[in-house]
Order: C-alpha cells, then structure tokens, then sequence
C-alpha cells in the first residue's frame, strides 16, 4: 500500500505541476495557433468577399483564386456559403455553393469522417448536409456502417432524406434508435411532398415520436393537400394524437366545415375543447357563436380565456361578448369576457 | 494532560488526513468526468443546433422571470439582454417585490410600461399583486408590482403570472449571452421532457464591457477578490456540477439562471418562501416528487449557456454572501435530512445527499480544522510537523492545483479568457489561494452554520454597482 509520506506528497505535487505547466504551454501554443488560423480566414474572408458576390449573385466568371488552398481558407467559405445560404433563398445561388462543394470541399469532409474526433467527424456531416455534397452520398453509407454515436447517425438520416429519401424511409424504419420530435421535425421538413405522404401511409406502424412529429410538419408545412390526412386522424384513439391533429388543422387554416369538429366541444379533455375553440377562429361567428359561448363558460380556464379571444377577433365579437356579459350568471365567464375586451381595445 | 493532548492530536491529525483524501479523490473523479464530457464536444460547431431552433416549431417557449428587489441600476440592461435572447417564443415578467428604491418607476418609464386589467391564476399562494402593466414597445414584457415577500415570492408570482409551459428565473443583476436560452433548453428539447430542469453556467461580469444588455468584450478584473471568485466557479463547474449531472445527481442549479418546466414546479409547490436557499428547495422538491410520481425525469447543468453576474467585490459584501449560501445549504439539507442513505431515493439519497453533507456542507469545518491543526502543531513541537507538512501539502493539491488545473481546462474548451497575460495571471494568483481566500471562504462559512445552528436570518442584500459600471469603483 501506498504510504502517504511527505517525499511522497512532495513527488505527487511535483509530477501534478509539472504536467499543469507543460498543459499551460500547450495551451499558449494552441492560443498562438488559433491566432494565426483566424487571421489566415479573416484575410481571406476580406479578400474573396466581394469574388464571392460578383461569382454568386451577378453570375461573374469563376475565379480559380477563389479554390481554398488550407483549412482556414475552407473556414472563410463555410462562413460565406452559410451566410448566403441563411439569408437568400436563390436557387441559382444554391446550385452553385452545392456545385462548388461538391468539386473542391470534398475531399477535407471526406477526410474530416476519418477523423478520431467525435466533434471533426460531426461538423464534416453537418456541412455534407448544408452544402449539399451529393458526391459524399457513397462515403456517408460506408460511415454508416461503423460504430458510430446517435448523433452521427441522425446527421446521416438527415443526409439520406435529402439525397435518397427512399433509403431515409427505408433507414428509418430498420433503426432502434429513438430521436426526440423535435429532431424527427427537423428532418421531415427536408423532404419532399410525396416522400411526407408516404409517412402518413404506415402511420399506425411508426413510434409516437414519429407520429407526433409528422402531424406537426404537416402542420407547419401549411400545404392543403395534408388537410384529408389530418381530418382522418381525428378519430384516432389515442387523445395525444387528436389534439394534434386539431392543432394541425387549426394550422393550415382552412376549415371547409364544421360537423367532424362539433363533438369535441364536450369532450372531456380540456386540451381538445381548447383546440376547438382556437379552430372556430377560422369559421365565421354566425356559425360557431353557440358553441364558443358554452366554451366560454367552460370549468377550464385556458378553454375560457381562448373561447373569449376568438369571440373577440370577429367583427361583431367585442358586442357578442358584451351581450354575454348582461346575460350570463358565470362569473368566471364574465370576468373573461370583460378582460378580454379591455385587452381588445387596449391593443387597438 | 500531555497523554490528552497527544491523542487529540493523532486523533484529529488522522481524521483530517483522512477526511482530505476522501475529498480529493472525490474531487479527481468528478474532474476525470467533466474532461471526458467537456473533450468530446471540443471544437463542435455549436451554430448548426443554434440556427435549426431558433425557429418556434423546433423549440418550446418560455417565460422570462425577472423578480427584482431594490435593483433600480441593474435591472434595466437585465430586461435588454433578454430582449436580445436568440430565442423564438418567450415572454418577459419583472416582479418588483415592493422594492424601496426606484425600480418600479425605472422600469415603468424605461419600458413604457401601462397599467393593464389581468386575471391571474393562482397556482402557488403568495402575497398580494398590486398591478400588472404591459409594456407598450415590447409587447411581450410584463411587470407585476406586488408587496414585498422575498426573492421566492416574487419568483412564484412571476409562475402564476407566466402562460408558457416552462420558465426561466433571472436574476434582477444578471445578463444573458443571446444563445444562452437556446442552448439551456437544448437537453429539454432534445429529451422530449424527460429533462424537466436545466440550469446554466454562470459567470462572473466583473470586468466585461457591456452596450444595452450585451456582453461585448471580456477583460479579467483587477480585483483579487473578483479573480479568486472567478476561479473559484470554474472548480465548481467543472469539479462538481457537470459530474453530478451526468448521473442526473444535481441537488443545485443556480437561482441566478435556471429553467424549469411549470407543471413539475407548480406540483412540487413552487419556490419555498420560509427557507433562504429557495433554489436548491425547489431542485430537491422536484427529486422527491420524481421518486413519488416513480417517473424517469431529468435535472440538468448545461456547460456553455451563460449567464453573467455581478460578483462581490469588498470582504463585507462576500462574507454576507457566503454565509448566506452555507446557511442556505445547511438549512435545506437539514430540512431533507431523511433523504440522506435512504434507498428510496435512490442515487439522490444514497450518493448526492452524502456528498453535499460531507464535502459541501462540513467539509469547511473540518478544513478550518485543519488549518488550526497545522498551527497548533508547529508550536507543539516536532512530533507533529510531519503531519502538518503532510497536511499542508494536501491543501497545496487540493487548493492549487485543482484551481490550476480548472482554469487550465476551462481555457482550454471554452476559451473564456483568450489573453495569455490574463491567463498567467489567474495561474499565478491560484498559488496564493490557500493562504488567504480558502481560509477566509472557510470562516465565513463556518459562519454561516454555526447562524443556522442559532437559528439567525437577517441576512442583508448585497450591494451592486451595475455590472455594466462596476469597474469604476474598482
């Protein structure tokens, strides 16, 4: 056994500070690396700035001299191509960042996937995707095949449903993976109409993660053709799955009619009465004024508070609420609707 | 008598010695754990997560809770780093808890805040709301003025208040970096609400330079006091919390920057309002609630989030604050004491409640044994000098070189500070930590237990300067 001796504290004390002042140069020395790596980028960031434009936006001839020739240069182009990608939705634009990654970027992502650096191997697949490097299609299926984290193969799932969504649809479902929704949305939003159908056509056989967030890209894909999908899924038995449906519809925004939403006015989930309440937005007061008012006099106050705001948006709302007010003997009603009418004029 | 007195001295001498082994492996391991978690993400580019959810459809909003006592210079760049947050969908309540100074006026005018009709749910009692304005630029800030009932208080009416599905509690002195939301809420997002907290990391403002609410440059202070702090939390950080997040054991998350989702909050009653450390209350209340509800939930320390704060910079003001931390900690471990080796609580009891008592609770009275144990033995004569030269070298490893080796690593992934002067700097002051701050830190918080055991509370608030002013009254 160890003794705990003061040679032996001396010795340990010494070995610890020698390692923190050789990790201390080490960091230095980094420091002076980074350094010179960001003014290599910076400078040519500056220099290939205005290149970069003429090339992109006014279809100038391409510059050789715009070829990165080391990494920091491969950094200056990440940061272009990102920005022009971000803020201009230019197709001619995209093509031609896809084109020149595909032909000069390549090769340093290719490499990047080898790298024993979980975080490298990450940002090489990040900008596979971004840039949309179709040539490295091949490599990413090898990578797949090794041991990778949950991470990489989520970035692989997101590559497939840009390049090949029949194999994004065919790895999705070989894989024991669970990603949160929030991750699932991200890659459903890639993909293409006919693609996003087809997940709604083995709805019941996909985890409710994949459920749920098929529902909500179709929401927020706003597209009409989704409306019929979404309508069947009201007779869903799981409740989860109605009121995001509901949510969905109430999305898209166009209600055609209202009998498949009437029943859940008495339904006994509160979230599903709020969701119709938030529906009714869409149909004109004359229609639905019965069943906002008996919302409006709902047990829950979320279910008031939205009945009274959709009363309110119509044209006619603000007297309809003040009608209700004279009549009712709800005073949580009542409170509601006068809150809610303050709020009214107070915005306007 | 010298039979008496040579006992007590092997005796004490060993249990000290014993008691410092214990820690600096507990600390060795906890490091070992926060460098492989920190390495893995070296050199990530966090931009992809960043850009992807700062859209609404990827995220879950969030209300802003801003309580303020009494915070008239601070409180108004804390509203605008927040109106600067990257982040989709949030909402931003200040609760003035009675405050005696101007802060209510400050905020009224600043923000053109008017008096506005609001019925407010009570999911947590508190103490009566006087008015609620909205402001009429930023149509998402709310204030509520209300009578003064503690930090807790405002904080659980800023809950009431709040419409969104999780909050943020701020302090009333504190900034916010633009990404930090985004990046708190990440393992929330990411787990589908497995993760029902998250808390950030904080760091010490002292020596920033600030424009409207955001941090635009970082210069180490010149302020030992404030230098010694700032190591002081990079340990912390990366000797404790990120390890004991890693095994879902996090009893602290700080007050100062904290999310929590409302429905588990509201169920385990809100913030205590009769306790000091409402914070580390609320974070146990929720581990019990875990263990009764026998649900698989998550509390969280996120590394790079950021939150920064405005540190003590004269003896006065840091010896309240510490002694007010240790009561605080004692007094909610004391509250909890059967959670302590109780297997239905599972690692919480048997792991975390052990640690926090022995290392973060007592661990100061036994060092400032210690300290005394070395000066009574040199006088004592020389039978005792190699277990006082022994000791003292444990501290030398335990105070320096794990300061060291923080800073060292913080630097290293996070790049906090990027001058190498300012980085030889904090290095060379860490050598001197152990003989005057850890020996002062420990007093004040030896202090601090001996005011719980006394049953004391009048504990005053610290005095600020405004974290975008303070380096002129350095």
């Amino acid at each position: 056994m160890i003794k705990l001796s003061i040679p032996f504290l001396l010795t340990v004390s010494g070995i610890l500070l020698t390692v923190l002042f050789l990790f201390t140069i080490y960091i230095l020395v980094q420091r002076k690396r980074e350094i010179r790596f960001a003014e290599v980028r910076d400078t040519f960031l500056q220099n290939s700035s205005q290149q970069w434009y003429n090339y992109l936006i006014n279809d100038e001839i391409f510059s050789i001299v715009l070829v990165p020739r080391e990494r920091a240069q491969v950094a200056a182009i990440e940061i272009i191509f990102s920005s022009y990608l971000k803020n201009i939705s230019n197709e001619k634009v995209e093509h031609k960042i896809k084109e020149f990654s595909n032909l000069y970027l390549k090769k340093y992502y290719e490499k990047d996937l080898t790298s024993k650096r979980w975080s490298i191997r990450m940002n090489a697949l990040y900008h596979i995707a971004d840039l949309q490097i179709e040539d490295l299609l091949e490599t990413c299926l090898q990578f797949g095949k090794t041991k990778i984290s949950e991470e990489e193969y989520f970035q692989l799932l997101k590559i497939y449903s840009l390049f090949q969504p029949e194999l994004f649809i065919e790895k999705i479902k070989e894989s024991n993976i669970h990603y949160s929704e929030s991750e699932y949305r991200r890659v459903f939003v890639l993909l293409e109409d006919d693609v996003f159908i087809r997940l709604f056509e083995d709805f019941n056989s996909w985890t409710t993660n994949i459920q749920f967030a098929a529902i909500d890209t179709a929401a927020v894909k706003r597209n009409i053709q989704y409306i019929d999908r979404l309508k069947q899924l009201l007779t869903h038995e799981v409740p989860e799955i109605q009121i995001r449906a509901l949510k969905g519809l109430y999305e898209i925004g166009v209600i055609d009619e209202i009998d498949p939403y009437v029943p859940f006015v008495t339904s006994d989930m509160w979230e599903i009465r709020l969701m119709v309440a938030k529906i009714f937005k869409h149909v004109p007061l004359n229609y639905t004024y019965a069943y906002l008012e008996q919302l409006l006099q709902d047990e829950n106050w979320w279910v008031r508070s939205q009945a009274a705001k959709t009363i309110a948006e119509n044209r006619d709302g603000i007297a309809k609420l003040q009608q209700f007010m004279e009549s009712s003997n709800d005073p949580y009603a009542i409170d509601m609707a006068r809150e809610t009418i303050v709020r009214k004029r107070g915005n306007k | 008598m010298k039979v008496f007195l040579d006992f007590c001295m092997w005796f004490f001498g060993g249990f000290i010695l014993f008691y410092m082994l214990f820690v600096i492996v507990s600390y060795c391991a906890m490091f070992v754990i926060a460098m492989l978690v920190m390495r893995k993400r070296y050199k990530l580019d966090p931009s992809e997560y960043d850009d992807a959810h700062t859209d609404a459809f990827y995220s879950k909003p969030v209300s802003l809770l801003v309580p303020a006592y009494n915070e008239e210079i601070g409180v108004v760049d804390t509203v605008y780093s927040l109106l600067n947050l990257r982040y989709p969908q949030t909402e931003i309540i200040i609760i003035n808890d009675g405050s005696t100074d101007s802060t209510l006026q400050t905020v009224i005018e600043h923000f053109r805040m008017k008096p506005v009709d609001k019925i407010v749910r009570t999911h947590i009692p508190t103490k009566q709301v006087k008015q609620i304005y909205e402001s009429e630029i930023y149509k998402n800030c709310i204030l509520v003025d209300k009578e003064n009932g503690g930090k807790a208080d405002a904080l659980n009416v800023g809950i009431n208040v709040s419409q969104y599905p999780y909050f943020c509690s701020i302090d009333g002195d504190s900034i916010l970096d633009e990404k930090s939301l985004l990046r708190v809420m990440k393992p929330i997002v990411l787990s589908d609400g497995e993760v029902i907290a998250a808390g950030g990391n904080i760091r010490i403002a002292n020596g920033a330079k600030m424009q409207l609410g955001s941090v635009t440059e970082t210069h180490l202070s010149n302020n030992y006091l404030v230098i010694m702090q700032i190591i002081e939390y990079a340990r912390a950080f990366l000797m404790g919390r990120i390890a004991l997040s890693k095994y879902n054991l996090v009893l602290i998350i700080s007050g100062a920057f904290s999310v929590f989702s409302k429905e588990w909050a509201v169920e385990a009653g809100g913030y205590s309002t009769n306790i000091i450390g409402e914070d580390m209350e609320l974070v146990v209340n929720i581990h019990r609630l875990i263990r009764k509800k026998k649900e698989k939930k998550r509390i969280e320390f996120v590394p790079d989030p950021v939150c920064w704060t405005e540190a003590p910079q004269s003896l006065g003001v840091l010896r309240n604050q510490r002694r007010r931390w240790h009561q605080g900690l004692f007094e909610s471990l004391w509250k909890h004491k059967t959670m302590t080796l109780n297997p239905k609580y599972g690692l919480i009891g048997m792991l975390s409640f052990p640690y926090f008592w022995l290392v973060e609770c007592l661990g100061p009275l036994v060092e400032l044994g210690g300290y005394i144990y070395i000066v009574v033995a040199f006088f004592l004569g020389e039978i005792y000098y190699e277990v006082a030269i022994i000791l003292l070298l444990l501290f030398v490893i335990y105070g320096v070189i794990f300061s060291i080796a923080s800073i060292l690593f913080e630097a290293w992934i996070l790049n906090t500070y990027p001058k190498p002067r300012e980085l030889l700097r904090m290095i060379l002051l860490a050598f001197t930590e152990i003989f005057w701050y850890r020996p002062l830190t420990l007093f004040w918080r030896c202090e601090g237990l001996l005011r719980f055991v006394l049953r004391r509370s009048d504990w005053g608030n610290m005095k600020r300067v405004g974290i975008g002013e303070k380096e002129k009254s350095v």
